[in-house]
């Protein structure tokens, strides 16, 4: 079903925010098929601007982002029928009394057509999705009381549950706790493992996802280093993006790095 | 109590009766998504916006630019006007920002419709007004029929497309993002409230409205769990205030949309206290193992405390 095998074709791309803004410019890569990729930067770098882009949920200004050959605004359709998206956690409404359940099998039912019953197959995929992240006893418990971590390991596993070759997380590991964060980890990368799927996750900390990570893009509004994680672990490039702060720690053989903008992370 | 059976006996009895039961629909039906979406406010909002259309549908008829133009068809043009207007301020998903369109809306069309009462031949002035009052007891068969045909629209569309509204309310980028048509639904599920509410206005008055749509949905989202139990409730709560409305208009002598708004309101306070209640109890469960942690770190506390001590003694 795919154009070609570039998980991602970035060429001259630039997208301004609604106030005129560039939030990315000048911005040309490519990612090959399948991959496990990060994309990291500071603040405001535009990280989730591109994901936003890719998906066509917003226009370029100029150039053209593809996703497996298809075009992000001509093609954004067939991009989003490949893609199951996760989004950053406080784009969930806690207003509406959703169960664990329903939210779970939103996944699954949105690439159904109305009225989008839940077959019994349906259910059993979503039970299955979410024993992977352990939430497997929150099946009938109410969505907004679980706390922060919980509800980040039910929207991971609507995205396992659902269908589509590219997984797209933003932020899946921001504000979370530890046990969440092995468990969301290790959820992605056995997934990754055992399926034919491209893994895209944008994230301030590198260094949980670090073992398993092929591509790594590092972005300051404009692309400033691509390749394999250890490459970009390197101090000149990460001061130049973070700051005059940014450390390397070489531990076991991998090198994370120490930034004020994501704090030490636990690794043992 | 044969009185009371003569009631159910005279006509304008029953299609109070039956209107009490279309709108409770109607609140289940829409007034249920409207508040999930963050949106009650926009059910006053369209209620007033039918007022000022149906002042300048009769301003058009009488004045005899439109002679043809029928009150309600101005009342229905502003309402789904209003709809859209909310419905492009919100298209990110951001609510405050509807709230603030449907603000500007409410205050646009209710100076629309004093601006054009002057112009309005003094005995129709009473008409216009009856939009915002109105008077369950005084429908004709039009009326009913005109809300039983909305009430069975809202049924068919909620039970189409209940997933897809929910979804759009919790998760506007993610649906779309899965390719759902997301602002397609979003329009539909404002346009057809707005029908709704211009149809119920014209029939019962903006009072009962915004009473029956906005309070029994809040009320029931503070207490219930699941979407089902949500409009299930809401049905049940207003049917019973609109009850108790009726009942009380005969036995006293007062407006029956007032004693159900009243009522209304009340079951938002009793259920905001019931969530309250139950809060408490569930935070009284957890308290022994916050005990234990404190009494840790009290023992961690004096332990530093008496280490700083010997600190300052070397």
């Amino acid at each position: 079903m795919s154009k070609s095998n570039l998980l991602f074709d970035v060429q001259d791309l630039a997208v301004k925010y609604p106030n005129g803004d560039f939030a990315l410019h000048h911005v040309n890569f490519t990612v090959e098929s399948p991959s496990f990729m990060a994309i990291i930067g500071p603040n405001g770098s535009g990280k989730s601007t591109l994901l936003k882009t890719a998906l066509g949920l917003i226009r370029p200004t100029r150039g053209t982002i593809k996703m497996m050959g298809y075009d992000s605004v001509r093609d954004g359709h067939k991009i989003q029928r490949m893609v199951r998206y996760v989004p950053q956690r406080d784009q969930i409404g806690l207003n509406i009394p959703m169960k664990v359940k329903d939210i779970a099998l939103m996944g699954r039912l949105l690439k159904k057509r109305p009225p989008r019953f839940a077959s019994s197959k349906d259910k059993e995929i979503t039970r299955q999705a979410l024993e992977k992240v352990d939430m497997q006893d929150f099946w009938d418990r109410p969505f907004p009381e679980l706390s922060g971590g919980q509800r980040q390991r039910v929207l991971v596993a609507r995205a396992l549950a659902g269908k589509g070759s590219i997984l797209i997380l933003d932020e899946p590991l921001a504000g979370t706790d530890a046990e969440s964060q092995r468990l969301i980890v290790d959820a992605l990368e056995d997934y990754h493992k055992n399926n034919d799927v491209s893994i895209v996750m944008v994230t301030h900390d590198l260094n949980p996802i670090h073992r398993m990570v092929k591509n790594v893009l590092l972005l300051k509004r404009t692309v400033i280093g691509i390749g394999a994680p250890c490459s970009i672990m390197d101090v000149d490039l990460l001061t130049k993006v973070y700051g005059p702060t940014a450390r390397i720690v070489e531990y076991a053989g991998h090198r994370y790095c120490v930034t004020h903008d994501s704090g030490m992370d636990r690794h043992e | 109590m044969n009185e009371i059976f003569q009631l159910f006996t005279i006509p304008f009895f029953q299609r109070a009766l039956i209107a009490s039961i279309l709108i409770a629909v109607v609140a289940s039906t829409s007034g249920s998504f409207l508040v999930f979406r963050g949106l009650s406010f926009m059910t006053s909002g369209v209620a007033h916006a039918a007022l000022g259309g149906a002042a300048l549908g009769m301003f058009l008829q009488y004045s005899g630019i439109v002679p043809w133009f029928d009150p309600i068809l101005g009342a229905l043009i502003f309402s789904v006007l209003v709809a859209v207007v909310t419905g492009y301020a919100g298209e990110s998903g951001i609510s405050q920002k509807m709230e603030v369109a449907v603000g500007v809306s409410f205050a646009l069309s209710m100076s629309i419709a004093v601006f054009l009462l002057h112009y309005i031949p003094p005995t129709q002035v009473p008409q216009v007004w009856g939009y915002l009052i109105g008077d369950i007891l005084l429908l004709d068969n039009l009326d009913v029929i005109l809300l039983g045909g909305t009430a069975a629209v809202l049924v068919l569309i909620a039970l189409l497309f209940n997933k897809e509204y929910v979804y759009v309310s919790v998760d506007m980028e993610g649906s779309i993002a899965h390719g759902l048509n997301a602002r397609a639904y979003h329009y539909m599920m404002l346009i057809t409230s707005a029908l709704a509410i211009a149809f119920a206005t014209k029939a019962v008055g903006a009072i009962l409205v915004y009473a029956i749509m906005v309070a029994p949905a809040a009320a029931s989202n503070e207490i219930m769990r699941s979407v089902r139990g949500v409009m299930v409730t809401v049905f049940i709560f207003a049917l019973i205030s609109e009850i108790v409305g009726l009942a009380a208009s005969l036995a006293i002598q007062a407006s029956p949309s007032a004693i159900a708004g009243i009522i209304a309101a009340l079951i938002y306070v009793v259920s905001m206290q019931v969530k309250r209640i139950r809060e408490r109890a569930a935070s009284n469960q957890d308290f022994p193992e916050v005990e234990d942690l404190s009494e840790t770190f009290h023992e961690s506390l004096s332990a530093s405390a008496e280490q700083a001590h010997e600190h300052e003694h070397e």
